[in-house]
């Protein structure tokens, strides 16, 4: 265990080197670097003062390696440096909008599990059923809906015709408080939270089918049922718990899609969190903050992958010895 | 390979005919392109109706013009974005998987790095700090979503690998390139066939997502995720700026992602979305 574990840490350590020389070179789009000469061109170009500021926060002016020593410098004092736009630290900022991002998708991703574990093991327990059927046809369709089209539908029918949710924001201007205060909250919630949810619904929920189905016919199963245990029973103590075992790998790359997703929703539904920082940022040329962010990422996507993988070979011996692909 | 077609579901027949629909639709969408640009601010915003089938846009265009004249511009754009993802996914996964030892554990270290990293973060990063154009896109859309391609290919050619038609070239003498190109190659066709169908699918959604966002194609180039862009400003008085260009573009991604479920299942394989 120990063992694999140690192997595991040191794979890392060049993925954690490749991400931290991929936003570096990410920097070299920046102004004030020899690309940026390509950008003026496109009329994307920014003040020649936050040019001379690029240059002297990250000396784009000094030649590439003293640039990269430079970098890791900063990168190691985990000195993310300060927001063009107001001047404030950037991980202050980061920090700010953090609870908005982790409250909106800790919500969607308790949903999905919610819906996804019970429709995949009751599809996957009763392949070609009708239930089977019908779940999958409206699974795809959801899995191939894009979420901006979707949101713009919802907001349509549920705030501009029907009037019952917010069109977007966090609360109402004249904040209620106590119970009411709440239910302002969750209606602001509702729509975002949906919108997040639906497609990696139906990711998890073909997941944890494909798994069941395959499981349920596996000897162990059979033997659970030879032994008297009903059918549902067998199915979610047997089949659905070795179905479950891939799946917790695949959680580490939940993150990345994750915020992905809150890009495109938190700018619809102005939701002041991590993904709407980052578009912001972009659009306000803010490097540090998108450099920031970049990295604070992917360096978490790589830690809770990391957690999934010993994980995972804590729950199966079979992974930490080898013995398995 | 033709038997494969043959072999396809009922349902990926009917969205292999709406992928070939929406292709005769793209070559004869120049006819629409003087009424989708003409501006004709008396007609802005009007309701679907016999006139206009899809409504007017906030300029009085004709949005069903319009969304027919987005067609070739989505399609290619997704076409060729997947097929760049696809070469390199594929290049790499292949090599990775066919030598092993210290080039597999590096280029999959390299792959791990691209996908800890949100692939709308990278995407919207390079689109918009690149200077805007077709080509530009196609490569952003492309060389961000290849880890995908890579990883799919790195298994199917482990599992080709340690078959008896390999083994046997390799004793005869054949080199690694003639074994990749001859004999591994041609068997996970299949494969990498399923792949790029979901591959176009992907980005045709990751173009409508970058063009929503502002830092797409510039106008006047239109693609329906462009056209998009514009309906928020008006949801409160135009919903069909909302439900047309969308639809055309859940109706593709669908066809697309049905064609390769049933590649998929043609070519007898399981397994979930990828």
């Amino acid at each position: 265990m120990i063992r694999y574990v140690a192997r595991r840490l040191a794979l890392a350590v060049p993925t954690l080197a490749g991400i931290i020389v991929l936003v570096f070179l990410l920097l070299h789009l920046a102004p004030g670097s020899p690309v940026s000469a390509f950008g003026a061109e496109s009329g994307r170009r920014v003040s020649a003062r936050a040019a001379a500021e690029m240059r002297r926060l990250y000396g784009l002016d000094r030649p590439l390696p003293e640039r990269f020593v430079r970098w890791m410098g900063r990168v190691v004092r985990f000195d993310l440096g300060e927001s063009f736009v107001d001047r404030r630290p950037v991980a202050v900022r980061i920090r700010e909008a953090l609870p908005y991002t982790l409250l909106l998708n800790g919500l969607a991703l308790l949903l999905t599990l919610a819906l996804a574990i019970p429709l995949g093991v009751e599809a996957g327990g009763h392949p070609e059923s009708a239930f089977d059927r019908i779940s999958g046809a409206v699974l795809f369709a959801l899995y191939s809906t894009p979420s901006f089209w979707a949101a713009l539908l919802l907001q349509t029918l549920f705030s501009v015709k029907l009037r019952w949710l917010p069109l977007y924001g966090v609360s109402s201007d004249a904040e209620p408080s106590g119970l009411a205060g709440l239910a302002d909250r969750v209606t602001h919630l509702a729509l975002p939270v949906v919108c997040l949810t639906y497609g990696s619904l139906a990711f998890y929920a073909r997941l944890v089918r494909a798994g069941v189905a395959e499981a349920r016919s596996a000897d162990y199963v059979l033997a659970a049922r030879a032994r008297g245990l009903s059918k549902r029973q067998a199915l979610w103590k047997h089949a659905f718990r070795n179905a479950l075992l891939p799946l917790i790998t695949l959680l580490g790359l939940v993150l990345p899609g994750l915020l992905s997703g809150s890009v495109i929703i938190e700018r619809i539904f102005a939701w002041p969190g991590l993904g709407r920082l980052y578009f912001d940022s972009i659009l306000s040329r803010d490097y540090p903050v998108v450099l920031a962010l970049s990295l604070v990422g992917a360096v978490a996507t790589l830690v809770v992958t990391l957690a999934a993988d010993i994980a995972y070979a804590v729950a199966d011996p079979r992974v930490r010895d080898g013995t398995a692909s | 390979m033709k038997s494969l077609f043959l072999r396809l579901p009922g349902s990926g027949r009917v969205a292999l005919t709406v992928v070939v629909g929406l292709w005769i639709v793209a070559a004869f969408s120049p006819a629409a392109s003087r009424a989708a640009s003409e501006i004709r601010l008396e007609n802005r915003l009007l309701a679907p109706s016999s006139g206009h089938l899809f409504g007017t846009d906030d300029l009085g265009r004709d949005l069903f013009a319009r969304v027919v004249v987005a067609t070739p511009i989505s399609l290619a754009i997704g076409l060729t974005a997947a097929a760049v993802s696809l070469l390199v996914g594929f290049a790499v996964g292949a090599i990775s998987g066919y030598l092993g030892g210290v080039t597999d554990l590096l280029l999959s270290r390299l792959v791990e790095v691209v996908l800890c990293f949100p692939v709308l973060f990278l995407l919207l990063a390079l689109a918009a700090f690149l200077p805007p154009s077709p080509t530009a896109l196609v490569l952003v859309i492309g060389l961000t979503t290849w880890p995908g391609d890579a990883r799919y290919a790195r298994a199917e050619i482990l599992k080709a690998r340690s078959l008896d038609y390999t083994r046997a070239a390799r004793v005869a003498g054949a080199s690694t390139a003639r074994i990749l190109l001859r004999h591994l190659l041609p068997n996970v066709l299949a494969p990498l066939l399923v792949s790029a169908a979901f591959g176009v699918a992907w980005a045709i959604l990751a173009e409508a997502a970058l063009s929503f966002l502002g830092v797409g194609l510039p106008p006047p180039a239109t693609s329906w995720g462009g056209i998009l862009s514009a309906a928020p400003a008006y949801i409160e008085e135009a919903w069909w700026m909302a439900l047309f260009p969308g639809l055309a573009l859940f109706l593709t991604v669908s066809a697309y992602n049905l064609l390769a479920e049933g590649l998929r299942r043609a070519s007898t394989e399981r397994g979930g979305y990828r």
